[in-house]
């Protein structure tokens, strides 16, 4: 089987002066869930704009499904990829299923009107996040979570092989945040999605992610098994905090310690514990 | 699912909506300072001689008039959908970027340049400021790109910017004119609606309605843009091409009807929002009804301009913000609470 998504010694800086990312290579299989994770100023949401093809390379390749990402029109790629981003509202009172239905502008005929295919894909999409209930309120009267699934809904809508997201669990609260990675995992093993996250959350993504891209400071990265690049070392000398790391079963999870943390001494001293 | 748009849904909205324009237009024929008999007007049609009075004022002076109180709302309402949109501002108006100012500079140059010639069927004032706005919204486009790829807040500002610059410059101008000269200018600015040459009007007509039809044909991109730029590009939309097309007709078409009518402000702001409330933002229902609405909206206009105070005649600008000002809020407060842009 062949990657999907190939990046072979990508560059990139917004100017000539300035360098995001150096000469970073990774690959993804398809049907993989990628959690791309990092301190602030790595290049994470860079790299996924990059993915996207809103920005281009300084030196390097991507390709998407075997072909360069530049090769592609905005809608061929739009039929590749679809992308959640960081929330959005728009100033006029769309509703969920206008909004969802917008998916499928890469899809409509001359007229520019969705055919009935079209519904039935929308209509599933609403049913597999869990909107088909509210589907005819404005988007401005949703709660942070019941929005970040309308915008996931309108992804798997555009009925993509990849699915980039920008930090979709920002803003959420605990159960809002499980129930989106749960979300995105069940398209992921249901529909044999790629799913390509930037994250903060480092426990979620620990738990939910097959591999993970920790992008670093001077070009730092680490790319594997999230099992692997998630360890005590790497997320201490990336984020540069001391970490306690704890194992609940299979399951890592990190918890970082500043100077303040009570008794950070004795859990510090005794990290894998 | 229920209260989702149709194709055959906006066809019967629109069918019935052109309808309602035609009839608007007809009454409002019938309706001003000189009674005119609807039998009258029919028993003279075909007539060579002896032709009615009644015939003489319906024809020669108030269905060009009417006609071109429809062309100049649709254009300015769908204009201003468009602007609304692109900028994802809900005080946007057509001429937010400018173009008022640059028609008023081109009217008062054509003023003080004393010219006196026509071209197709206009002053020197209409071609100038059809020339001036058309020219503005270019200079305030190149603007705006200086800032790096198209982004709105850039592109507003340069509006702001070259607004203001005209601004002065049109002060300047009318300090050192004659004062006759500037009379001429400002009644033609406050936006008036007298135009007697069917071809000029047949023109205008093919011109707006042509615009209106290539807004719709980017109506599905345009609901994807007013959640910006990224989403819409990722859901397979060419911003930039967009973008132009988009900016390009919605200048053009307000052009038209500035060199067409003068500046009649308010229909461009309110027009889009009341069809809004009523019908939902999508673009693809939007456009349509707000040219027509924005023609009904218009003739109603400049018929009570016309009857108020006759056998004088308040300029349609006034009327449009007198009328349009309280029914806009009765809509707001009617349909204010089911949208989430006012919450």
């Amino acid at each position: 089987m062949s990657a999907i998504i190939e990046v072979e010694n990508l560059s990139f800086g917004y100017t000539p002066q300035s360098t995001v990312l150096r000469d970073i290579s990774f690959v993804v299989m398809p049907g993989t869930f990628l959690a791309i994770a990092g301190p602030n100023g790595a290049g994470k949401s860079t790299l996924l704009n990059l993915l996207c093809g809103l920005l281009s390379p300084r030196s390097g390749t991507i390709r998407i499904d075997a072909a360069p990402v530049e090769s592609y029109s905005t809608e061929a790629l739009a039929k590749k990829v679809a992308v959640v981003w960081q929330e959005f509202i728009p100033v006029f009172g769309f509703s969920v299923i206008d909004t969802v239905m917008m998916a499928r502008t890469p899809y409509y005929g001359p007229m520019g009107f969705e055919s009935e295919a079209d519904r039935e894909i929308v209509a599933e999409a609403l049913e597999a996040t869990d909107t088909a209930g509210f589907a005819l309120r404005p988007l401005g009267s949703l709660s942070a979570g019941e929005r970040q699934r309308v915008f996931i809904a309108r992804a798997l809508a555009q009925n993509t092989p990849i699915l980039l997201l920008d930090e979709p669990t920002n803003f959420l609260d605990l159960k809002h945040q499980v129930g989106i990675y749960d979300l995105l995992k069940t398209a992921q093993l249901q529909t044999g999605k790629t799913i390509v996250a930037v994250t903060h959350d480092i426990n979620l993504a620990a738990q939910y992610c097959d591999e993970a891209l920790l992008l670093g400071a001077d070009s730092d990265y680490q790319c594997g098994p999230a099992g692997d690049v998630f360890s005590t070392e790497q997320i201490t000398r990336v984020f540069g905090v001391k970490v306690f790391t704890g194992k609940v079963g299979k399951e890592k999870f990190f918890i970082p310690l500043g100077k303040f943390a009570k008794d950070n001494g004795q859990i510090g001293a005794s990290p894998n514990s | 699912m229920n209260g989702q748009l149709t194709a055959k849904k906006l066809a019967v909205r629109t069918a019935s909506g052109l309808v309602v324009l035609i009839v608007v237009m007809a009454v409002c024929s019938l309706v001003g300072a000189e009674k005119v008999s609807l039998k009258a007007v029919v028993d003279s049609i075909g007539l060579r001689e002896a032709v009615s009075p009644d015939y003489e004022i319906f024809v020669r002076v108030r269905m060009p008039r009417i006609f071109l109180a429809a062309i100049v709302g649709a254009a300015l309402a769908s204009s201003g959908v468009v602007c609304q949109a692109l900028l994802r501002n809900p005080l946007a108006d057509p001429y937010i970027l400018g173009i008022s100012s640059g028609a008023g500079l081109g009217a008062i140059i054509a003023v003080l340049s004393g010219l006196n010639w026509t071209f197709v069927g206009r002053s020197p004032i209409a071609v100038f400021a059809f020339a001036g706005a058309l020219g503005t919204i270019w200079l305030v486009w190149f603007l705006g790109r200086l800032t790096g790829k198209f982004h709105v807040t850039g592109l507003l500002l340069a509006g702001v910017v070259v607004n203001t610059f005209f601004s002065a410059l049109i002060m300047f101008l009318t300090l050192v004119a004659k004062s006759q000269q500037v009379y001429a200018t400002i009644f033609w600015l406050m936006g008036n609606m007298i135009e007697e040459d069917f071809l000029v009007l047949w023109l205008g007509a093919g011109c707006v309605v042509a615009g209106i039809l290539a807004l719709f044909y980017i109506a599905p991109q345009l609901n994807a843009l007013s959640f910006g730029e990224n989403d819409a590009r990722s859901m397979g939309v060419n911003t930039a091409r967009t973008h132009i097309i988009a900016f390009g007709v919605a200048a053009f078409i307000t052009a038209i009807a500035v060199s067409l009518s003068g500046l009649v402000g308010f229909v461009g702001l309110v027009v889009p929002h009341a069809v809004r409330l009523i019908f939902g933002p999508d673009h693809r229902q939007l456009l349509p009804m707000s040219g027509i609405i924005g023609a009904i909206f218009l003739v109603v206009a400049d018929t009570f301009g016309r009857i108020v105070v006759a056998p004088a005649q308040l300029p349609v600008g006034v009327v449009t913000a007198i009328v349009g000002g309280p029914f806009f809020l009765v809509l707001l407060i009617k349909y204010g609470r089911k949208v989430s842009w006012l919450k």
